[in-house]
């Protein structure tokens, strides 16, 4: 990621600058630098389409590939069918999930364990949501055990789901998180990874990184300088230093 | 009552759908097949066994030649095509009674036929089932030697489709074994295809590439060096990028292919640099939960195998600390557990300072807890670690093995039903009773030498070369008493015929046995003539037709030793060195005496030493047979003998002859 090295190379510049005292800059010396610093506009187009189509805004993807000229490192079809996964396991329709996973690449669950046992997991959290115990149960023992037999820490996970039955309320009892929403969105971002990388693409966009980096970057500075420093990086205003 | 959703599930109802003449129906219940076996081992094999694998694959036949017949390219048909190809797949997938299934089927020609197919998706799903087939070891090999098949394989890399590309390289990696195969790839340019695949193709391209390339380098330095060639920079230097790829799967096999690369081709990759980023790699990786932290340790373990640098190098990586935390875990795959076994046992089979590394951290009991493990493949490489660790003198000698937490689950392998098992056991016993202090009793008593002896008697050569190899070390430097233990357990009769045994190994370790019977106190020596002698008998006529020096080497240190008895055990001796006075050139000692082997010349010229040692009364008679024999001017010749221990006993076999004033008769001239 050029962008990053750029930064890493203007701190180690400004880093010799001030072996000892903390300099300080002035809006105008920063913005001055900030427009040294030459950034080829492909590179953060890419970036934003890295962004769009990691995360499946197939249409804006689509829209600025129309604007800027940008090609998408993958096939925009695609991001439409692994959307549709993503919102399956999201609205707690996992047999409809699994089986366009299955549509998209059989390797996919044949070959991530893990993977399958989660979906499986979710599908046995939904069935216990809509108070199909029987089925659960049935489910539980025929799909979910022997996969448990096979490893250890699936048929611990497999016990703890099992345990929801155990309870009146569900949703609140010592294992109650796994009926909560934000487990069907953990199954999801799981799948999404999966279906990624068998597609050969990362399975994190690289923007939030480079956010990361740019936030340690300014800590790492703030010991050596005051300066105009991003605080929102929502609007990338910078702010005048605090003397 | 069970919901109608799972019941219309059930395999043999969904089976009965299959055969259905409505294409709709037929398409349905194959997504579902597929749908329901994919991820799930149990239900391919409840599918299996109700023929769900000829249901589909005839309907694959149908289909394919529908498409043939009709030359349409209709939805339905197409669509049928890929439900059952990935259904085929997904029975192959990880599974080898699947794989078998598939290929029973007759399947495997008609996924062949989809590769030609119009249509993408058909394709993919083709290439996708060939390629789960050829992860097993059943798939069809290619015999790439024929113009036919190298044709073939050169289409399939150069598809553009990156499925069917990487079937080839799957193709390769399964197929190519011997070193004419490898150099016929190399001739028809595929490795350049591999290569532009590492450098420019998807995830799942890169790493087929790899372990193509791994097989194709393997043992042939000639392709190596070819590869590497002039363009040094280039080719070896995307493998070893790859090595720090961020994906855990290229990381390893890069890793695994420069390892092939360099223990083909010792001189390449021996700067300290790469040799520790490999063992750093290689740590770092068995942290991965799933297959690659598996594989990680027998990676580690081929990297430092028989390589005193490496294994130093990894000393200090840590490696020790790390394998022994992964094995203190608990709960470990199989396979994993398997090998850091073997991984530890490589570090610790020739440094000192690793095994110290290894006891420190308390590692032996968890490799003794592994002796009893329900795989047989950990239990195989718990024995080997423990025979690697015992080859620690200090420890050893402390008596530290000698107790009831090795020993007793060791003796219990020896009847475990799998012959690896019992031949690692032995191995590591072997190194155990070779006990300086007086704890031996402990094996007898849990009844150790009864089941050696047992095990010299199975029908698996290895198993009883292995046997009679701890029984041998078990009597190294013992006392009587302990010997006459083995020696009553053993019989004359037994020890006789396994010294005959028709695998020289066994005759190798029978004979050693007997050397280190009869060494030491006279009494010992008396072994050799219980039952008339059968014993000596039978050393004399192995030593007749000794088909390998080594048969030799411990077949004369048993004479040798022999030779220091009395006066009648050294008669004895000269009895079996001329049987019947045979001619004269077919005498095994002159052979002995111009063998290449130096340790077969020393055995056999200090058997003439105890046999005419001047303070024995006979030892003029043994002289003057042995001059008239040619035997005594054959040592002469050894008296400027590149081997200093053949030199020492020669001169003193001359001083013998000398002291009773015996001349070595002059050679004849023959022509």
């Amino acid at each position: 990621m050029s962008l990053f090295w750029i930064v890493i190379r203007q701190l180690a510049e400004i880093e010799e600058q001030m072996a000892t005292s903390k300099k300080v800059f002035t809006r105008e010396e920063w913005e001055k630098r900030l427009n040294d610093v030459k950034i080829r506009k492909e590179d953060m187009n890419k970036l934003v389409m890295n962004f769009l189509v990691t995360e499946g805004y197939v249409e804006a993807a689509e829209k600025f590939r129309m604007e800027s000229g940008t090609e998408p490192d993958i096939d925009l079809a695609t991001i439409t069918d692994r959307m549709a996964v993503k919102k399956a396991v999201q609205c707690g329709n996992v047999e409809d999930a699994i089986e366009k996973v299955n549509d998209l690449n059989p390797e996919i669950l044949d070959t991530n364990p893990q993977l399958f046992f989660h979906l499986q997991q979710q599908r046995l959290i939904e069935l216990i949501r809509n108070g199909k115990v029987e089925e659960a149960l049935e489910f539980a023992q025929e799909e979910l055990a022997p996969r448990g037999e096979e490893n250890q820490s699936f048929l611990e996970e497999l016990e703890r789901t099992v345990a929801l039955l155990a309870f009146e309320d569900a949703t609140n009892c010592p294992v109650g998180e796994l009926m909560d929403i934000s487990q069907r969105l953990k199954t999801a971002s799981e799948v999404n990874a999966a279906i990624l990388t068998s597609q050969s693409h990362e399975k994190d966009p690289k923007l939030p990184s480079l956010l990361k980096m740019l936030i340690w970057a300014q800590n790492q500075l703030d010991e050596k300088a005051s300066y105009p420093r991003i605080n929102n990086l929502s609007s990338a205003t910078l702010d005048d230093p605090t003397v | 009552m069970p919901s109608a959703t799972t019941n219309s599930h059930r395999p043999s109802e969904l089976l009965s759908r299959l055969a259905s003449s409505e294409p709709e129906v037929k398409l349905r219940a194959l997504r579902e097949v597929k749908n329901q076996i994919i991820g799930n081992r149990t239900k391919k094999l409840s599918f299996l066994k109700l023929g769900a694998v000829p249901a589909v694959a005839g309907i694959l036949a149908d289909s394919a030649d529908g498409v043939v017949g009709k030359n349409n390219c209709n939805n339905d048909i197409n669509n049928i095509l890929v439900q059952s190809a990935a259904a085929l797949g997904s029975f192959a997938c990880g599974f080898d009674a699947g794989v078998q299934a598939v290929l029973d089927a007759g399947a495997f020609p008609n996924l062949l036929r989809l590769l030609a197919n119009s249509n993408e998706k058909v394709v993919d799903a083709g290439a996708r089932a060939l390629r789960m087939i050829y992860q097993s070891k059943l798939a069809p090999k290619y015999d790439f030697l024929q113009q036919k098949n190298m044709d073939f394989l050169i289409s399939v890399l150069n598809s553009e489709n990156e499925n069917v590309s990487g079937l080839g390289a799957s193709i390769i990696t399964h197929s190519c074994q011997t070193s004419l195969e490898q150099k016929a790839l190399f001739d028809a340019g595929i490795l350049g295809k591999l290569v532009s695949l590492l450098e420019g193709g998807s995830l799942s391209q890169r790493d087929a590439s790899l372990e193509s390339l791994a097989t194709i380098f393997r043992n042939n330095s000639e392709v190596v060096s070819k590869f590497v060639g002039p363009e040094i920079g280039r080719s070896l230097s995307s493998v070893i990028d790859l090595a720090k790829d961020r994906h855990p799967r290229t990381r390893l096999l890069a890793c695994m292919c420069l390892i092939v690369i360099r223990n083909t081709s010792p001189q390449l990759l021996q700067n300290i640099g790469i040799k520790t980023k490999l063992i750093h790699i290689l740590l770092e990786l068995l942290d991965d939960p799933g297959q690659v932290g598996d594989e990680a340790p027998f990676a580690l373990s081929s990297l430092i195998a028989q390589k005193e640098d490496l294994q130093k190098l990894a000393l200090e990586a840590n490696a020790i600390d790390k394998l022994q935390y992964h094995l203190q875990r608990g709960l470990l795959h199989p396979r994993r557990h398997e090998g850091i076994l073997l991984a530890l046992a490589d570090m610790c089979s020739k440094l000192e300072s690793c095994r110290s590394k290894f006891f420190s951290l308390q590692a032996l009991n968890l490799v003794a807890d592994a002796l009893t493990n329900d795989s047989a493949d950990i239990r195989t490489a718990a024995c080997t670690c423990l025979k690697s660790v015992t080859r620690s003198i200090k420890n050893l000698s402390a008596g530290y093995f000698m107790n009831e937490m090795i020993v007793i689950p060791l003796v219990q392998l020896f009847l475990d039903p799998s012959t690896s098992v019992q031949v690692a056991a032995l191995g590591a016993l072997s190194n155990i009773v070779v006990d300086f202090t007086t704890r031996k009793s402990i094996f007898v008593q849990c009844g150790g030498i009864k089941q050696l002896v047992l095990l010299a008697r199975s029908m698996e050569p290895a198993v009883r070369s292995n046997a009679l190899w701890a029984l041998k070390n078990f009597v190294f430097l013992a006392d009587n008493r302990l010997k006459e233990g083995v020696f009553s357990e053993l019989t004359a009769s037994l020890l006789s015929s396994l010294i005959c045994d028709p695998e020289p190994s066994v005759q190798e370790q029978a004979l050693a046995l007997v050397r280190n019977l009869v060494d030491g106190c006279m009494n010992s020596v008396e072994f050799v003539f219980a039952d008339d002698g059968l014993i000596l008998g039978a050393v004399g006529r192995q030593l007749q037709r000794a088909s390998k020096p080594e048969i030799g080497i411990q077949g004369m240190y048993a004479l040798c030793n022999v030779a220091s008895g009395n006066e009648f055990h050294k008669e004895a001796v000269m009895h079996q060195l001329f049987p019947q006075m045979v001619d004269k050139n077919q005498s095994f000692m002159i052979k002995f005496l111009q063998s290449n082997e130096s340790q077969l010349r020393t055995a056999a010229v200090w058997t003439i030493v105890n046999l005419t040692c001047p303070s024995s009364p006979g030892a003029y008679g043994r002289l003057v047979k042995l001059r008239n024999a040619g035997i005594i001017s054959q040592i002469k010749k050894l008296e400027n003998d590149p081997c200093v221990d053949v030199k020492l006993r020669a001169k003193a076999v001359q001083g013998h002859s000398e002291a009773f004033g015996v001349q070595p008769l002059l050679e004849h001239q023959t022509n």
